[in-house]
């Protein structure tokens, strides 16, 4: 096996390599896993109390804000968006979080370095999951047994987690130089949840008195399509569907996934230069 | 066998500093001021420059070589074990090499406190490049050699500083890339686990012909261990050749050392914040003049200046001597002072000591200056190579060597009493 180091910016994804290191994929995986929860009272409890007590604030709320459903329907459709909601934020977060708190083995040894960021989506997902079991266990006292459009489920999870991920590598990229991302991620990820629907439904804010150009901008939020796909594979009825917002948003997250890979290939041989 | 392993070729690395035109802040209002005038005109307050920490490196490595990297402190070395390792890239210039590379430029790399020492295993060996495969294989092995196996299943951050580097290395030690890269990761562990380290390293290499790069302060352990050098001095490469031979240059030129050093708090080489600071060095003769070169048959002085910063320090200040080998010839430290046994005044100090004459070999000596605290062990500073000096024998008939003015080996060269009788 030969290998060529040149001064030469770019890098490439190399299958055979990104095979030979699996194993640290899973490792990498795991020991997030594994240490999540470490030296917490409560331990794993953490997955199952976070979102209940989000479900039950946000269901509630929602409630308030919106009466043009009857109390139950509304609380079990936020209760979902919440929980989906948590492991899309959460992905962003921990792959933009993922190459700085590496540093210390970024600067010590050669990996492919896009296997920070993709181990750090396991453990959001495990997350989910428990979570996930929370809002079946409430859909099923509330509306009984799911139909089968929960078959478009795991197409929903991937399609949000590739959009999700593509944000955060980005974001990962440039906190290498800038630790302002740290800052600006949060507050970016509010606003995100106010417009995505997830508290508050599209069918909610399409009705509101805004100006057009704003719903324009509101529909073209990829998270909406993709929020309202989630509904739909639980609850059987699409809020808003409409054909072209439904290609932008498959156009914009393949984007957003080719640019935020570019954009990371770009800088990753600098990584340790910078860290 | 004498194929290539690794070519380097034309490579630099350049390195953009940027500095505060007025790094002195005197107050915290200044610092934070000269920090918001910062924000709002960066450019103008900025200086930036550029470093080059190595500049058109250029060597070819065999299969089965084992290199010592060697210069001074800020020479280039690490630059150049991260840039072989691919951590980071070359501004110019290109590398190629032949087989799997493995690079330990830290023990533990991406160990983490709260998972157990089995699970580490494994984290810690997937991130040096083996497969789950070869880790299942080695397994047995590794946890035997570190020793550790009651606490295989502790989370390591429990473990003792000592535990936690033999697990590290014991992983490190079962790598088996064609190419190792080594970097001081030797210098820490106790000195009995060091040496099982190498011994296993040099197996490596002699049995399996694997290559291996090795940075090291320790001239004596490059020479024990390489077959090749690679002296770097500011960047660039001033000697490669046989090991033996690119060490003499180091020890013998300006770029290892002279008889006399001193140390200024800005030396990035010297250890700030500690408690007791080295100031100077200086090897003398029986008038305080400092030389190169020694009399054999003439007493040795070696006076140290160091100041001790804090109160109620106890400790006393010894030396080492090795000689071109890399040998330890002997090491000496104060047992008659009583400074040695009662807490000191912060203040500046000095301790000369005496070889007596007729006792070194001719040849290159280089010292080494510590100060310990005896009851403890605790270091306080120790420069490995601080001076060096030559010992020559005149040949006037009056040293052991008397009239024979041939080869002469021997690490000491005492000047024994003789009696010969007829019987």
């Amino acid at each position: 096996m030969k290998t060529v180091i040149t001064s030469e910016d770019r890098s490439f994804i190399d299958i055979r390599e990104l095979k030979r290191y699996l194993g640290l994929f899973k490792y990498l995986s795991l020991r997030d896993v594994f240490v999540r929860y470490k030296q917490t009272w409560l331990g794993f409890g953490w997955s199952i109390i976070r979102p209940l007590i989000n479900i039950v604030i946000f269901g509630l709320l929602s409630y308030l804000v919106d009466k043009s459903q009857n109390f139950q329907d509304r609380f079990v459709i936020v209760s979902g968006g919440v929980v989906f909601w948590q492991l899309l934020s959460t992905a962003i977060l921990d792959v933009s979080n993922s190459l700085t708190s590496n540093s210390n083995i970024l600067t010590k040894v050669y990996f492919p370095k896009l296997l920070l960021p993709a181990s750090s989506i396991l453990v959001c997902l495990i997350d989910f999951l428990i979570a996930f079991v929370i809002f079946l266990i409430l859909y099923f006292v509330f509306k009984g047994l799911p139909t089968l459009h929960i078959l478009l489920l795991p197409l929903v999870l991937v399609y949000g987690l590739i959009f999700s991920f593509a944000i955060g590598l980005v974001f990962a990229t440039a906190s290498v130089k800038f630790r302002d991302i740290k800052f600006i991620l949060p507050f970016l990820i509010q606003i995100l949840f106010y417009a995505s629907p997830v508290f508050l439904s599209s069918e909610f804010v399409l009705k509101q008195n805004l100006p057009q150009f704003l719903k324009v901008i509101y529909q073209l939020n990829p998270f909406v399509f993709i929020l309202n796909a989630f509904k739909f594979s639980l609850f059987g009825t699409f809020e808003n569907f409409d054909p072209f917002y439904a290609c932008s948003s498959v156009l914009i997250t393949v984007l957003a996934l080719v640019f935020s890979v570019k954009y990371f290939l770009n800088f990753e041989k600098s990584f340790a230069d910078y860290i | 066998m004498s194929e290539i392993a690794i070519s380097v070729s034309d490579v630099s690395k350049k390195y953009i500093i940027s500095h505060q035109q007025d790094n002195k802040a005197d107050s915290l209002i200044e610092a934070f001021a000269g920090g918001v005038r910062g924000l709002f005109s960066a450019r103008q307050k900025q200086n930036k420059e550029d470093f080059w920490a190595l500049t058109e490196i250029t060597f070819e490595i065999n299969k089965g070589d084992r290199i010592g990297i060697i210069g001074r402190n800020g020479a280039g070395k690490s630059t150049l074990l991260k840039i072989l390792s691919r951590i980071v890239k070359p501004t110019t210039g290109r590398i190629e090499f032949e087989g799997r590379v493995a690079s330990l430029l830290e023990v533990g790399t991406g160990f983490h406190g709260d998972l157990t020492g089995r699970e580490n295993i494994y984290l810690n060996g997937s991130i040096l490049g083996m497969t789950k495969r070869e880790i299942d294989a080695k397994f047995d092995e590794i946890v035997a050699f570190s020793e550790i196996e009651t606490f295989l299943d502790t989370p390591v951050k429990k473990y003792s500083s000592g535990m936690y580097v033999r697990l590290a290395f014991a992983v490190a030690a079962h790598l088996e890339p064609e190419i190792l890269i080594v970097d001081e990761v030797l210098a820490v562990g106790d000195s009995a686990f060091q040496k099982k380290c190498l011994g296993k390293m040099e197996d490596a290499s002699q049995k399996d012909g694997k290559t291996i790069l090795f940075v090291s302060h320790s001239i004596e352990t490059v020479l024990r261990l390489c077959n090749k050098g690679i002296l770097l001095e500011k960047g660039r490469m001033k000697a490669f050749g046989p090991m033996n031979e690119v060490a003499k240059v180091y020890l013998s030129t300006n770029t290892g050392f002279s008889s006399k050093r001193t140390w200024e708090r800005k030396d990035p080489g010297h250890r700030h914040n500690k408690a007791v600071q080295l100031i100077s060095v200086v090897v003398h003769d029986e008038d305080a003049v400092n030389r190169e070169e020694f009399d054999i048959t003439k007493p040795i002085g070696i006076t140290t200046e160091y100041e001790v910063m804090d109160d109620n320090l106890i400790f006393t200040h010894s030396y080492n001597f090795h000689n071109e080998e890399g040998l330890n010839i002997f090491n000496t430290h104060d047992t008659v002072s009583d400074y040695r046994k009662k807490p000191r005044e912060k203040g500046i100090y000095r301790a000369t000591m005496w070889i007596e004459p007729n006792l070194l070999a001719e040849g290159l000596v280089t010292v080494g200056v510590a100060a310990i605290r005896i009851q403890t062990n605790e270091l306080y500073f120790h420069e490995l190579s601080a001076v060096s000096f030559t010992v020559r024998d005149y040949m006037k008939g009056n040293s052991a060597r008397g009239e024979y003015t041939l080869g002469f080996p021997g690490i000491v060269r005492p000047l024994c009493k003789w009696q010969t009788i007829k019987l």
